[in-house]
């Protein structure tokens, strides 16, 4: 068994959502988590410019509070990007259709598509039936 | 690769974030967790608090750089009394950039 964690852009979790469920394999977890990359949260602005302007950019970006970031002398201010954090366990052999899959839907092109990690998982366990791995997340 | 995931005091976020950003590692995601440890919570005179709260840090490394990441944030997330929080380290068979689909970190 191996675990997908993959993070992605708010808005492409319908969609996601959508693909996962035509591979057969709908169960996830799904997470709000603020995050940041390479970019270091730069392209914050440039992911939400699909929100109205409306909206003032303190909600739309968390910046650290000056104080510190004077203190420290920073070279950038450290801005983080609410994305969505989706958890699925799957057997070993779907593995590489469902990265295909999610970097498919997901790929825009422009930084901030997220990451996708696979990690080993030892075991499972179906509380209502007690179930064990392999049958446990079928 | 390793993924780290480090629970600790929401406090001390910024002070851990701005270190291992200027240590070169400024990809991280952050969410806030609720728990509780060892001592089963904390006791305030006859006040009892089961579940407190904590950031959870997740990171994913390279495998040499491990050891670095979790000295930099136990440096900087020690207080020196209980509940400065947890490191756990797991192992990561791949990653994916979804934007160029590379298997890159």
């Amino acid at each position: 068994m191996k675990e997908i964690t993959v993070i992605i852009r708010r808005h492409k979790l319908p969609e996601t959502k959508q693909v996962l469920e035509e591979l057969d394999y709908p169960s996830l977890t799904i997470q709000s988590v603020d995050g940041r990359g390479r970019q270091r949260g730069a392209m914050c602005a440039e992911m939400d410019s699909e929100m109205p302007d409306s909206f003032c950019t303190a909600v739309k970006l968390k910046p650290t509070p000056s104080s510190y970031a004077l203190e420290h002398t920073l070279p950038k201010k450290a801005l983080y990007v609410p994305k969505r954090l989706l958890t699925i366990v799957v057997p070993d052999d779907a593995v590489s259709k469902i990265v295909k899959a999610l970097i498919k839907v997901n790929q825009t092109g422009k930084a901030g598509d997220g990451k996708i990690f696979i990690s080993p998982v030892e075991g499972a366990v179906r509380i209502r039936t007690g179930e064990k791995n392999g049958e446990a997340i079928a | 690769m390793k993924m780290i995931r480090a629970f600790i005091r929401p406090e001390k976020e910024q002070e851990v974030v701005l270190a291992l950003e200027g240590a070169g590692f400024p990809s991280l995601t952050k969410m806030p967790v609720f728990g509780r440890g060892k001592q089963k919570g904390l006791q305030v005179g006859p006040v009892h608090y089961d579940e407190l709260p904590k950031t959870l840090i997740m990171m994913v490394v390279n495998d040499e750089e491990m050891e670095k990441v979790v000295g930099i944030i136990q440096d900087k997330a020690k207080t020196g009394f209980v509940g400065d929080g947890k490191v756990f380290v797991s192992p990561v068979d791949g990653a994916y950039t979804v934007r160029t689909g590379e298997a890159v970190l």
